[in-house]
């Protein structure tokens, strides 16, 4: 029973883990918009603005390798959602065997029982390296966004020498630092997920 | 556990109704399985949900060996009919599912592979047992809209699905029907409501009622007996069917 419980709570937790996921995707696709938006202020702020643009541009690439990203955490999530229904099945099914093997004198049951119990014992041993493959892929996104988070810094310190354009510059690139720093924290969170620590 | 009990035995050719599952919760239909045997080989009509998989496996297999069952016959394609289907082919992935053409693609939800389903046509097919030839007879829409009866000429026995099917009230558990007229009062509602077409009832009457038949074996309830299947067919061709009381 507690087996079934822990599976139970394993889809609930990657069921919250890939909400989470679809809300940053929409976040990164916003930073894309963002960052274009940027650009052509850094083009219209012409040479004051040269690093900036550039860093605008590498949000832009960031932005494009969050989304890869979460494409990947996404199959991976799938991945899990399916092994997690196998061993919800194997939990049932296992457990009708079981109450055959004991009403039944029939003792053929009992290999099917032990054949079963080790198909549920390889579809647990995918689980187990699914989710280490799971935040192996978060661990990464962070790394991700923390590269995300210094650019978005390094581009509030370009913005001040963008002379006449120097607030419009700071002003996105603080909405730039304060959404990357939505997704930091999300993925924080997410990497402590009681999916992964089993509490 | 479910008990067995032999309706028609000549020789090696057996009909074994497993029936009254005293531990059934309250919640799950009460179903009858029948086994039907032939030389060394078995097929199971209509093997039940998954959730009585352990009365019925463990009750079967108290009279018969379970890896001589060539397949199972599903009347149709409702979960109380067939759900166990994952569970008998763990322990018999050779064994085959003999079902409507309409249900092929949907009964492998259940579980089962591409090699697992036998469809049958419109107009029913024969189903061989080590030499005996049964055959599925066509009741669509009674209740399923592709759905079979199954028919053994030798022992004189049709098992009849739904058709004939009584909700019995606790405490009666009989095997037989004892008395047509109380007991038919159980399964007049199921008749009404389940069954959707007057015309395919009709056409399944005056089909059966060719047939010669001793017992006439329903999934549900009580088996009829003797006169008791002519009056049954009688009592059905005349009723009112395809309505819901509400």
């Amino acid at each position: 029973m507690a087996w079934a419980q822990q599976a139970r709570n394993d889809l609930l937790r990657i069921v919250r883990i890939n909400e989470e996921i679809k809300a940053i995707v929409g976040v990164a696709f916003k930073i894309n918009i963002m960052a274009l938006n940027a650009i052509f202020l850094a083009k219209r702020a012409g040479t004051a603005a040269r690093g900036f643009g550039v860093l605008s541009h590498e949000l832009r690439v960031f932005s494009q390798d969050l989304r890869d990203s979460m494409v990947g955490l996404t199959r991976l999530i799938h991945a899990c959602v399916s092994e997690v229904s196998h061993v919800l099945q194997d939990i049932r099914q296992t457990r009708l065997l079981h109450q055959a093997v004991e009403s039944s004198r029939d003792r053929r049951l009992v290999e099917v029982l032990a054949e079963r119990e080790s198909r549920n014992a390889e579809h647990a041993q995918h689980l187990i390296v699914l989710r280490k493959q799971l935040k192996r892929a978060l661990d990464d996104a962070f790394q991700l966004v923390e590269l995300g988070g210094m650019l978005a810094k390094s581009a509030k310190i370009e913005a001040a020498y963008g002379q006449s354009f120097a607030a419009s510059l700071a002003q996105v690139s603080g909405e730039f630092d304060g959404v990357v720093e939505e997704i930091r924290t999300s993925l924080e969170a997410l990497r402590r997920s009681a999916f992964f620590t089993g509490r | 556990m479910k008990t067995t009990k032999t309706i028609f035995q000549d020789g090696n050719h057996k009909w074994v109704a497993i029936v009254r599952d005293p531990d059934r919760p309250d919640f799950l239909i009460d179903t009858n399985e029948y086994l039907v045997t032939h030389g060394s080989q078995g097929l199971l009509l209509d093997p039940g949900g998954a959730e009585i998989f352990p009365a019925v496996f463990s009750a079967l297999s108290s009279e018969f060996d379970p890896l001589a069952l060539i397949g199972v016959f599903a009347s149709h394609q409702d979960p109380d009919t067939c759900s166990s289907l994952a569970l008998w082919l763990e322990f018999n992935p050779k064994m085959r599912c003999y079902v409507s053409w309409m249900w092929a693609g949907f009964i492998p939800h259940f579980g089962g592979s591409a090699e697992t389903f036998v469809s049958i046509p419109d107009e029913g097919a024969d189903i061989p047992l080590d030499g005996l030839t049964l055959r599925a007879v066509p009741a669509h829409y009674l209740h399923s809209s592709g759905n079979f009866h199954l028919y053994d000429k030798a022992a004189r026995m049709l098992f009849s699905g739904d058709v004939g099917a009584a909700l019995l009230p606790a405490g009666e558990s009989g095997l037989f029907v004892e008395d047509f007229d109380a007991h038919i009062r159980h399964a007049e509602g199921f008749h009404r409501r389940w069954m959707g077409s007057n015309e395919a009832k009709r056409a399944w009457c005056e089909r059966v009622s060719k047939l010669e038949i001793d017992m006439l074996c329903p999934q549900h309830g009580a088996i009829y007996q003797g006169a008791d299947v002519q009056r049954f067919i009688n009592w059905f061709d005349e009723l009112q069917v395809g309505l819901c009381g509400g």
